[in-house]
């Protein structure tokens, strides 16, 4: 039996270690928090996740919360105007429906779901030195540690990095009691634009407590959305962010009327990142080698919502290729030709991420303009959510777009 | 990555957080609902159960050395070995599944005592583990 180590129990990882668990393989997750101690904690991401990457957890069973988590069928994208009118408000119709399970509910679940079937868990802050040996008598070892220290391993790939200082300043609300969005009767992922400041996700969720909505501030750095650095008070984090929704998107601040409150101890959260690209295989001082997963390989910003979706296909990729090579050694060639296999599909993501995060480029700004006089460009817009390589044949290029815009409109 | 904390995937938490890190586990057994949580003052000793065909790592089979006849703090062990305590801790996950050594968890955790920092049961612990530490 092929003994493989995982280090990190989030998306990527569990995912990863319950699907190969399910093919017989021996896995050890290591982790640094336990179960309880995720589950009692703070969040962590957004976490929307389409269709596709939905599929991947199906595809495993590792769907135990589909029924009770609001079933998200379209993705709005409004644009604020001067006096806090909306120039741009559409909603684009997606083909499978969306989700957002708390990652404190399911990576418990799943961490415990992974014990309860006979896996190895061990709780461990993993350090370089623990790696250097588990290289050695592990026949792979992969790291799905997220955006923590052991990314610096793994060297940053300049040629896929444009920037090299994070783009948005993030703040996140859990909340219970927010009302629904008037425009239609079905749940949406709202988007938010407000040129030159940042953007406002507002999303449904299922938490701890049950079905909340998430408030997603997006800020330019030093503009006036980057005021959540150094705010400790949960409350006056929701404050602030009720206070900017008045200031810039009063209609999603007219959801709020009916008084929301946060969902638990736990539900904020602020930060930034910068988005990098990292080499995947990683050579520790005595020589073993080591496989990056996920965020470690691609962080992304969140602008996209694309991190978990990207972390669910990831782990799908290496799913296969692992199960695929059969009793073969798991060496550099095999490393890199699986990350090759991810970032296939990746490279989409990370283009289209960029360019959400630049100031939109004339050609963009009509496309999102006529998704508000022609659905299909809406639902197209929505569904590139789940497949961002469909981007690629409409949204970058001026002619491209201007050809796919002259295809669906109505005929003279 | 400023203001970045690699447990929230490289966004600082707003409010405080920090303190669930160091709450104690509940143990029963030596086992929680998911496996072996081995702190650096859980106590493990060797059994006498020969090693799996073939399963047998030097590592291992030290580490049953140090502990026959003795119970030993994860920490000691790694110390005593010069292992990683990561190594240490993934070793002795694998030993207590081979049956090759006993985790005791830590007094106060065992029965009914909440395993509270404070209580008699965890100063005797933390008695025990220092001088363990101070013989080194
Ligand atoms: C504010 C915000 C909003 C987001 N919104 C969305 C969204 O709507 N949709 C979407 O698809 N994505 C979103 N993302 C991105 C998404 O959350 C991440 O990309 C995704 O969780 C990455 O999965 P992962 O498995 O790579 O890492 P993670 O989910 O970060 O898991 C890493 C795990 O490793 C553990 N770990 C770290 N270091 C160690 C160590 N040394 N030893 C042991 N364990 C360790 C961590 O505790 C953690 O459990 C968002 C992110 C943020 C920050």
């Amino acid at each position: 039996m092929r003994k493989i180590l995982i280090v990190g129990a989030g998306q990527s990882g569990l995912q990863l270690a319950l699907g190969l668990q399910a093919h017989g393989y021996d896995v050890t997750v290591m982790t640094n928090r336990t179960a309880d101690e995720i589950r009692d904690g703070r969040v962590m991401s957004t976490q929307c996740m389409f269709d596709t990457a939905l599929q991947h957890e199906r595809d495993l069973g590792l769907n135990l919360w589909e029924d009770r988590a609001p079933r998200i069928e379209g993705l709005g994208v409004s644009v604020a105007g001067p006096d806090g009118a909306r120039v741009v408000d559409w909603v684009g119709r997606l083909d499978g429906y969306a989700q957002s399970v708390d990652q404190r509910v399911k990576m418990a679940g799943w961490l415990e779901a992974f014990a309860a079937r006979g896996g190895k868990v061990v709780v461990h802050g993993v350090t370089v030195s623990d790696l250097d040996y588990f290289s050695r008598t592990f026949d792979l070892v992969l790291v799905a540690a997220g955006k923590g220290e052991l990314v610096s391993m793994f060297g940053r790939d300049a040629s896929r990095s444009p920037y090299d200082a994070p783009q948005r300043a993030l703040a996140v609300s859990y909340v219970h009691g927010l009302g629904p969005r008037p425009e239609h009767d079905f749940e949406a992922v709202r988007c938010n634009l407000v040129p030159g400041v940042g953007e406002l996700f507002v999303m449904p969720c299922l938490t701890v407590s049950g079905r909340c909505d998430i408030l997603f501030w997006e800020g330019v750095p030093g503009g006036p959305l980057d005021v959540f650095d150094g705010v400790k008070d949960p409350g006056e984090h929701l404050r602030l962010t009720l206070e900017l929704m008045r200031a810039f998107t009063p209609w999603e601040y007219e959801r709020a009327a009916g008084g929301v409150e946060l969902t638990d101890a736990g539900a904020t959260l602020a930060g930034r990142y910068a988005p990098v690209v990292r080499r995947p295989v990683a050579e520790l001082p005595g020589g073993g080698l080591v496989l990056g997963v996920a965020d470690v390989v691609v962080a992304n910003d969140p602008i996209t919502g694309q991190g978990s979706n990207n972390a669910a296909k990831c782990a799908a990729a290496y799913l296969d290729a692992i199960v695929g090579h059969g009793g073969k050694p798991f060496d550099r060639d095999f490393m890199q030709a699986a990350f090759d296999r991810y970032w296939d599909g990746a490279q989409h993501v990370t283009k289209w991420t960029n360019a959400m995060l630049a100031p939109p480029p004339e050609h963009v700004l009509n496309l999102i303009g006529a998704a508000g006089q022609l659905q299909p460009v809406a639902d197209r817009f929505a569904n590139g959510f789940d497949d961002p390589a469909d981007f690629e044949h409409w949204f970058f290029e001026p002619e491209k777009a201007s050809a796919y815009l002259a295809s669906v409109a109505p005929q003279a | 990555m400023p203001g970045s904390d690699h447990s929230t995937g490289g966004v600082r938490r707003s409010g405080a957080g920090r303190a669930s890190r160091v709450r104690p586990y509940a143990i029963t057994g030596g086992r929680t609902r998911f496996g072996h949580v081995l702190l650096v003052e859980t106590l493990v000793s060797a059994l006498n159960r020969p090693a799996p065909a073939g399963g047998g790592l030097p590592e291992m089979d030290a580490i049953c050395e140090l502990c026959r006849g003795h119970m030993r703090s994860v920490a000691e062990i790694a110390a005593l070995l010069r292992i990683p305590l990561g190594v240490v801790r993934v070793l002795l996950g694998d030993l207590a599944d081979q049956g090759r050594i006993r985790v005791h968890g830590t007094p106060g955790e065992d029965g009914d005592g909440d395993g509270t920092p404070g209580s008699t049961a965890n100063r005797e612990l933390l008695e025990r583990v220092l001088g363990g530490l101070r013989k080194l």
